[in-house]
């Protein structure tokens, strides 16, 4: 088993190389002439004034974090689906009881308006 | 077959050489090696006229003639594009985490070619051929997101933050689509290796009389291809979801303040994402390199050209939506995914469920 | 052989990955550092033949858990030198926690030495970790899994209470209700006489 994963460990590292020889080689072929007014950030015309890094609003945690719970969700669908035909119809209930509960979270996550974006 | 034998003397070639325990090492080393240039040479090909064809299939849409003045028909415009970028300053601004900021592009890049690793382009032609393939491709494509964020934090820019947290918020919602997407198809298929997903399609009722393409996925499972296609439009910050982009409201999102080969770095991404989601739609729901119907003229073409011209079609599709749609609106995005998608891959995951406890079940 | 070599490799990784975590200066730094001890665990896991969870520790703690982290740390405005005043305060506490779970650790790793943890056994080559796990959670385990959903539940209203604030300043579109408006509720025609000058 282990012997299949090592090309996509070779895989990633290619990936990665990918990624460093084009930047590496930018860097060496491109000019390199700094400039105060260049190396600003871009702001349509006018100085920057503030630190770019600001609060934001609390729904996109909100977002994330239920993002995480449904990534859950899938986490413990997958080997449910990958056995459907072997484990029979009680496997298939209790699948159905976990999605019934969590569907009634999806619902109250629903009806509070945690999915309207204002 | 040639190249069966050709690997044989390799591996004997090597072990006589090196002996027995670093022999077979270096040999699946070299042939992976060669294999993923193999994959990753011609797909960043691929990515190159990509750009070209989107540029000639829009301009057609729109009645023009498209890019044609380098080379005949403008074929040497996407080199003429990567040596200019190949040339130009790599910027770094005064206020930008340097380490992130050059970090972020290559973040970009490593999974939509990582995630190749695992594709099925033949039977038996795979490089990795695990059995978690589908639980893979999933995990890498949740990874894209980090090269978009790192990027509009590191840039230390208002536009290039906007965008990066749009963008996220959005990848986000989208993966879970595709996720409870995909969570279908591997129902119906009983594996998570996708070249058994690609086989399982061959298998049924029309696909004995020799009407394969009647036995794919895309049938039964036509509302989960639309969700997974879609989601795939919406995961890559294609049109109609750019707002990340969003030229007319934020310039550029995440990379406004890259140039040269760091922008570079995240057009090539995008587009072989593109090409990844296309390829994987092609093997989840369209029969990966099964032809449509089994008959001597239609397997003239090789399976892999099947596999190709599918492909293509998808991609195609891709750069279609793009020419036909106006940009989403964000909170329209954000609706379509959360209220849409996810109620509707549950009713499905539930539904073929059901269905495949009953005698009817077709996928035995 | 190979496997030992690349268990102390990915180890050495882990730890590393793992002090810069805690050393690192900048907030963001620290959770990019932390999305490689994952990366480098999924590895550790991998070679203990533990194919399912170490994907899944990439899909949900890399490709979801981290995605949290790293939106808060990147718009908290954290100010790290404040974060570092209490470092002499808090030190004996946390002295007091690692120490504990460095002793359950070593009581889960001895246990080999005791004969408890087994090894991984040989399997076929078309031995599926993942269906292996789901013909017995869903079966057999089935009670754990039914609370695995109602904690999942739980953490869903939670998290809305928790972060949920209705915003009083803001105007929204409600798009289904622009789908539905008719033309009888925004236009009324009157008909007016002609005037006749």
């Amino acid at each position: 088993m282990l012997a299949e994963y090592f090309p996509i460990l070779l895989f990633i590292l290619v990936g990665l190389a990918v990624g460093v020889i084009p930047v590496v080689l930018g860097a060496l072929l491109g000019p390199h002439r700094p400039d105060p007014e260049k190396n600003s950030p871009y702001e349509c015309g006018f100085e920057a004034f503030e630190d770019a890094r600001m609060k934001f609003d609390v729904r996109y945690y909100l977002v994330a974090i239920l993002f995480i719970l449904f990534d859950l969700e899938i986490a413990f669908l997958f080997p449910w689906a990958a056995v459907l035909g072997e484990i029979g119809l009680f496997g298939f209930v209790s699948m159905m009881v976990f999605l019934a509960i969590l569907v009634v979270g999806f619902v109250y996550e629903w009806k509070k308006g945690a999915l309207e974006w204002e | 077959m040639n190249v069966t034998a050709l690997l044989d003397t390799l591996l004997a070639f090597s072990e006589s050489k090196l002996g027995p325990l670093w022999g077979p090492a270096t040999y699946e080393l070299v042939t992976s090696a060669v294999f993923i240039v193999l994959i990753v040479a011609p797909l960043m090909l691929c990515v190159a006229y990509l750009t070209l064809w989107e540029r000639k299939l829009i301009g057609w849409m729109q009645i023009r003639i498209g890019p044609n003045r380098v080379g005949p028909l403008g074929l040497l415009q996407p080199i003429a594009d990567g040596v200019k970028l190949l040339f130009k300053e790599v910027i770094l601004p005064t206020n930008a985490n340097k380490a992130l900021y050059i970090l972020a592009p290559m973040l970009g890049i490593m999974p939509a070619l990582a995630a190749w690793a695992v594709v099925p382009f033949a039977p038996e032609v795979v490089l990795a051929d695990i059995n978690a393939g589908l639980l893979y491709v999933i995990a890498l494509t949740s990874f894209g997101v980090y090269g978009v964020i790192i990027a509009g934090w590191a840039s230390n820019s208002k536009y290039a933050f906007l965008g990066a947290m749009r963008s996220a918020a959005q990848m986000v919602s989208y993966e879970l689509g595709m996720g409870f997407a995909l969570v279908v198809v591997l129902m119906v298929s009983g594996s998570l290796n996708l070249s058994d997903i690609v086989n399982a399609q061959g298998r049924g009722l029309f696909a004995s009389k020799g009407l394969h393409f009647l036995s794919w996925n895309w049938l039964p499972l036509a509302p989960m291809l639309l969700v997974y296609f879609i989601s795939g439009v919406a995961e890559t910050n294609r049109a109609p979801f750019d707002v990340v982009e969003g030229e007319s409201e934020i310039v550029a999102g995440h990379m406004i303040e890259y140039s040269g080969m760091t922008f570079a770095l995240f057009f090539l991404a995008e587009y072989a994402n593109m090409i990844l989601i296309s390829t994987l739609t092609a093997v989840m729901f369209f029969g990966g390199w099964q032809a449509p119907i089994d008959s001597a003229l239609f397997n003239l073409l090789p399976p892999f050209g099947w596999l190709l011209a599918k492909v293509f079609v998808i991609v195609s599709l891709f750069l279609w939506i793009r020419a036909t749609f106006p940009r989403y609106r964000y909170d329209q995005i954000m609706r379509l995914g959360w209220k849409i998608f996810i109620p509707l891959t549950l009713v499905w995951i539930v539904f073929v469920g059901a269905w495949m406890q009953t005698p009817w079940n077709i996928w035995k | 052989m190979f496997e030992t070599a690349v268990f102390y490799a990915f180890a050495a990784i882990l730890l590393v990955a793992g002090a810069c975590v805690v050393t690192a200066r900048n907030p963001v730094h620290a959770a990019m550092f932390l999305v490689l001890a994952f990366f480098t665990a999924s590895g550790i896991w991998l070679l203990l033949r533990a194919e399912f969870l170490a994907i899944a520790l990439l899909l949900v703690y890399v490709g979801a858990v981290m995605v949290l982290f790293l939106f808060v740390v990147m718009m908290l405005d954290i100010n790290i030198e404040r974060l570092r005043e209490g470092f002499w305060k808090n030190l004996p506490l946390a002295v007091v926690v690692g120490g504990i779970m460095m002793a359950e650790m070593a009581a889960v790793l001895a246990g080999r030495y005791f004969g408890v943890a087994p090894r991984p056994l040989a399997r076929a080559a078309d031995y599926s970790n993942t269906k292996e796990l789901g013909r017995l959670i869903y079966t057999d385990y089935a009670y754990a899994f039914e609370i695995a959903a109602a904690i999942l539940l739980v953490a869903i209203v939670a998290a809305i209470a928790l972060t949920l604030r209705g915003r009083k300043d803001s105007r929204r579109q409600d798009p289904a209700a622009q789908v539905r408006v008719r033309r009888s509720e925004r236009v009324r025609l009157v008909s007016m006489p002609a005037d006749k000058e």
